[in-house]
């Protein structure tokens, strides 16, 4: 079985991001960036899927900047076989929206075929869950979202899901596509030889022209604000002034 | 901007690990004094032992400056693992360039802490002064006989193989000293107790004791008679992996004494914005850049075959006494709390010394730079 991997450049997650001047979005220059972490996961559940004998083969995938190279180099690092790198511009303050990652991702998944696209549920950077589910529209595909287990069965993919108020677990028709959550798993650490041997791993350049893809956004940034600053908190003597001001000030009893 | 993707990459992937694991057991591995074998382990398997060890004997294979950039990383979060990495370098160099296929057998038990190891130069009387050593191999059939004692050998209390550097003839001086592989659950060997140190404490040093130790054909390393000789040769990279090492150090403590200096708060603001703390963190800043610019200078310089003498010994002069002075001003940052058990600058002060006094003293660092000096002029 052949496990499609898309994995997404990401401002890193320990950077404290600063919003542009002009107020149109996140400053990305001179930024540490990484692998989207739910893209790590996504990885990590396709190598052990290969490690279990299930997957044949695993290709990672990323559309972005030249730099994304970085970003594939690493998903080689972790245990893909082979990457793809759809080239979409120079400008790293660009992004595609959804739908046009999702209409670039169904035309790589035609050429690939994979029989399982595992994905994260959210690229920390806009938060959007989107593209996930609008690849499996797209395709025709099953989906099964927000994975806390994956369990491959006879055709078929059990995916269980972290719902509301609890646990939800579907049984999908392959291919299909899956979208991880948190709990997944825990990706494990890079061996240094790994590095090394990623290099060696063929990694192909495809430009976003020839895949004949429409990009034109949907969206508009209209704004992007910091988040209001916390404020520091209060240190209380007695059990006595706690209840007070849970009743008094904050209201809350 | 010096590193290239590979180096970058070795230098994220290191950092993950030792923000996850490393970083968070230090203070608990000092205060225990403890082996972390669980970690050397785990490290073991992710390749951080044996850096430059060539792929075609099962390591990495990267170069100087990737080893050096992981010296940093792992220092940063806890110097003594770091040293075991920088001494698991050194002896593995040592087998990767002098070894005999047979003895080079034993790297991948090396490199997975599997065979723990020990390099063992330091005497009583034999210190600064290597050619002092009265540890001595007498050929005996088809190999030798071991008396003498080491002290203050990293991992004498824990380690299964000693390289020891013993003298072969007694009147040659320099040119008379032989390294032995020696089998430490051997009859003969002794240990002396744990040392209890002032900083690095996780790391175990102690005495080794060589009475009539018996030494088969395939324990000489190299060539006879060429063992001072040999150990110096790796000196070099042995003085850039304890330079990152003490950049590592200083690291730690410019972020601690940051985060400190961005909460605590005194006269109603921030300490972060009283200047007199300000330049103690500026100071900081810049002298922690400039020991880790000298030692990405000499490392390159190994790396692209240079003389790399005179910037091997600025690089470890200079980081170790930077370490020393800028952990001191990151405890200052702290006020009292910088001198409490606990709080990790006061840790990064007392593992900072030593660095001013193993791999070669910063006294003999100085006479080193002053010899390149004196001897190929003054232009670099
Ligand atoms: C924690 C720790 C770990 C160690 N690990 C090892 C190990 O694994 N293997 C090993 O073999 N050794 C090890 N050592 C020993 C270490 O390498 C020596 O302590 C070091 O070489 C200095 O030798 P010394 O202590 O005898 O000092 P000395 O040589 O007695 O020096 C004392 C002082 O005199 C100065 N001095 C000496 N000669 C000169 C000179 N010509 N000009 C100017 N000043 C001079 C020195 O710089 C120093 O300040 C370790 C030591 C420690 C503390």
């Amino acid at each position: 079985m052949k496990i499609l991997v898309p994995v997404k450049r990401v401002v890193d997650y320990n950077v404290r991001v600063r919003v542009r001047p002009d107020g149109s979005g996140v400053d990305l220059n001179h930024v540490k960036m990484s692998m989207n972490p739910f893209d790590e996961i996504a990885l990590e559940e396709a190598v052990r899927l290969r490690e279990k004998g299930i997957a044949t083969e695993i290709v990672a995938v990323s559309i972005g900047v030249p730099q994304a190279k970085d970003t594939l180099r690493t998903a080689l690092a972790m245990g893909a076989d082979r990457a793809i790198l759809v080239k979409s511009g120079d400008d790293v303050s660009q992004d595609l929206e959804p739908l046009s990652v999702a209409r670039i991702l169904a035309k790589v998944v035609a050429t690939e075929k994979p029989e399982l696209v595992i994905a994260g549920k959210q690229a920390i950077d806009n938060d959007m869950n989107a593209t996930g589910q609008m690849l499996a529209a797209l395709l025709g595909w099953g989906q099964g979202t927000f994975a806390s287990a994956v369990r491959i069965d006879e055709g078929s993919a059990l995916v269980t899901r972290e719902i509301d108020g609890g646990l939800q677990t579907i049984r999908l028709k392959l291919p299909a596509v899956v979208t991880t959550d948190l709990r997944l798993n825990e990706p494990r650490y890079v061996a240094l030889p790994a590095i090394m041997k990623a290099k060696k791993k063929p990694l192909e350049e495809l430009a976003l022209a020839d895949l004949g893809v429409d990009t034109r956004p949907h969206l508009t940034v209209v704004s992007a604000t910091e988040p209001r600053q916390r404020q520091a908190g209060v240190k209380i003597q007695s059990v006595d002034e706690l209840l007070s001001k849970l009743k008094n000030e904050a209201g809350v009893i | 901007m010096f590193l290239n993707e590979t180096q970058e990459e070795v230098r994220n992937t290191t950092r993950n690990f030792v923000n996850a694991v490393i970083r968070p057991a230090a203070e608990a591995l000092d205060r225990e004094e403890r082996f972390p074998s669980e970690i050397y382990e785990e490290m073991g398997k992710l390749g951080l032992f044996g850096i430059a060890v060539p792929e075609d004997l099962g390591g990495p294979g990267f170069d100087t400056l990737t080893y050096a950039v992981v010296m940093e990383e792992l220092s940063r979060g806890y110097a003594s693992i770091a040293d075991q990495c920088g001494l698991v370098e050194l002896i593995s160099t040592l087998l990767v360039r002098h070894g005999t296929p047979e003895q080079q057998k034993m790297l991948p038990d090396v490199m997975s802490m599997k065979r723990k190891v020990a390099y063992c130069i330091t005497e009583p009387e034999a210190g600064t002064d290597v050619s002092g050593i009265r540890t001595t191999a007498v050929k005996d059939g088809d190999g030798w006989v071991l008396n003498g004692g080491k002290i203050w050998i990293h991992n004498a209390p824990v380690a299964d193989t000693g390289f020891v550097l013993a003298r072969t003839d007694k009147e040659a001086g320099n040119r008379g000293m032989s390294i032995f592989i020696v089998d430490l659950h051997a009859k003969g060997v002794e240990r002396g107790p744990k040392e209890h140190k002032m900083g690095q404490r996780a790391s175990q040093v102690g005495a080794l004791g060589f009475s009539e130790v018996r030494l088969g054909p395939n324990a000489l390393l190299g060539e006879m008679n060429r063992g001072f000789h040999m150990m110096m040769s790796v000196l070099d990279k042995g003085r850039v992996g304890i330079a990152a090492l003490a950049v590592g150090i200083g690291q730690a403590g410019l972020e601690a004494a940051v985060d400190y200096a961005g909460t605590r708060k005194q006269f109603g603001k921030q300490i972060s914005e009283f200047q007199g703390v300000q330049w103690l963190l500026a100071d900081m800043a810049k002298d922690i850049e400039a020991a880790r610019l000298l030692v990405y200078s000499a490392a390159m310089k190994i790396d692209r075959g240079l003389d790399a003498t005179r910037s091997c010994s600025m690089a470890k002069c200079f980081a170790g006494d930077m370490a020393v002075a800028r952990t001191a001003d990151a405890v200052q940052v702290f006020g009292g709390s910088g001198y409490i058990r606990g709080f990790e600058v006061e840790r990064l002060y007392r593992d900072a010394k030593i660095t001013q006094i193993y791999e070669g003293t910063n006294q003999i660092q100085r006479m080193i730079i002053a010899r390149e000096l004196l001897r190929k002029g003054a232009t670099s």
